[in-house]
């Protein structure tokens, strides 16, 4: 992780220097992340590519901007959060007609399916939730470093993660215990 | 039964999360060996995280790489300007200038040296950057138009002075002609008149 850090340093110093090819590496490095995060915020794999290449877009066009490289991965999620509740807040509407609920796996879970049911969980919390679930579980950032990029106090974002984490345990734990789905 | 700890138990979720540190792990772990009410919920947690980790990332459907595209790589001046010794040499010429422009009349003309001396480079931001770009070029302006017009002046003022010179060259020239052919014809005039002819 540390020689990783150094090494996005490297490529972010060398793409402010307008080395392009140094850029399209940090971009291979962290579009996956970035797609995935956006993916499951967003629930929609087009959206979720558009609103990747806006924030590396964008990230390229700031990146002179960007105080401390060490914090490039806080600062391009920062970047992605604000692109994709951009997009939410103009979904809104539409999206409130329907409300999602967690669909029901009936039996001994197998591993696709249990996804299928962590996925569909993941959709009955609210965005914010959801998006603290994101970058604690799945992209691995530590309490401040989410406190930076949604813009919130550390307390707030424990409090979105842990009712998130109630809600998911209490979504999750009949399928997965009662029918032994991670024996 | 509930844990003894009650509203002191350990935060079970920063535990799970791998937010504790070192101490307070270690405490939340020599508790939990004794609490049968926090191992159900230290369980519970690590199901739900289990759980959750099943989902697995999904590949882009494209790769996304606009930036190799040509149309947004900088221009060649951009690039000059990104890089960092170019930047700080246009920076401290244009100090340098900016300088020798903006020095109070009847203040005594510093060595390029000591202008290098006042600009403390290390302090100097983008926003002096920008602004002393745009100085430069205002004053580059200002200061290529007065030298064209000086340079005008000048040449003004030689092409007259040659021309003087040498109205004043044919002048003399004409006159000695005029000499010359007034001698000639005083002579002709004697020799047909006078005593050549005999």
């Amino acid at each position: 992780m540390i020689f990783r850090e150094v090494e996005d340093r490297d490529l972010i110093a060398k793409a402010r220097q307008g080395d392009v090819e140094a850029y399209n590496l940090l971009v291979s490095r962290w579009e996956k992340r970035i797609f995935n995060y956006l993916l499951r915020l967003v629930s929609n794999r087009e959206d979720a590519l558009d609103i990747s290449q806006e924030t590396f877009l964008k990230a390229y066009q700031n990146l002179r901007k960007l105080d401390d490289p060490a914090r490039f991965s806080a600062w391009l999620f920062r970047i992605a959060h604000n692109e994709a509740f951009s997009l939410l807040r103009r979904r809104k509407p539409e999206s409130e007609l329907s409300e999602p609920r967690p669909r029901d796996f009936g039996g001994r879970l197998l591993p696709i399916e249990l996804s299928l049911a962590v996925e569909s969980a993941l959709k009955v919390l609210s965005e914010d939730q959801r998006e603290a679930v994101l970058l604690k579980v799945y992209q691995g950032f530590k309490f401040d470093e989410m406190a930076e990029i949604l813009g919130i106090p550390v307390s707030t974002v424990k409090s979105r993660l842990y009712t998130a984490l109630d809600l998911l345990k209490a979504t999750l734990a009949p399928a997965v215990l009662r029918k032994g789905g991670l024996a | 039964m509930g844990c003894k700890l009650e509203d002191r138990r350990p935060d079970w979720k920063s535990y799970a999360l791998g937010e504790l540190d070192a101490r307070a792990r270690q405490e939340a772990e020599s508790h939990v060996a004794v609490c049968a009410d926090c191992q159900d919920e230290l369980a519970g947690l690590r199901v739900t995280l289990d759980a959750m980790a099943t989902l697995r990332e999904e590949e882009l459907p494209r790769r996304i790489a606009f930036v190799s595209d040509k149309v947004f790589e900088p221009r060649w001046y951009e690039k000059l300007f990104l890089r960092p010794s170019f930047a700080a040499a246009a920076v401290i010429a244009a100090a340098i200038l900016v300088h020798a422009f903006v020095r109070p009349l009847g203040a005594p003309a510093s060595a390029p040296s000591q202008a290098i001396a006042q600009v403390d480079t290390s302090a100097i931001e983008a926003r002096v950057t920008a602004e002393v770009t745009e100085r430069l070029q205002s004053e580059m302006a200002a200061a290529v138009n007065t030298a064209v017009t000086k340079a005008v002046a000048d040449t003004e003022k030689r092409d007259d002075q040659r021309t003087a010179q040498l109205l004043s060259a044919s002048d003399r020239r004409y006159s000695d002609a005029a000499d010359f052919l007034n001698k000639q014809v005083t002579r002709i005039y004697a020799l047909n008149t006078g005593a050549g002819v005999r």
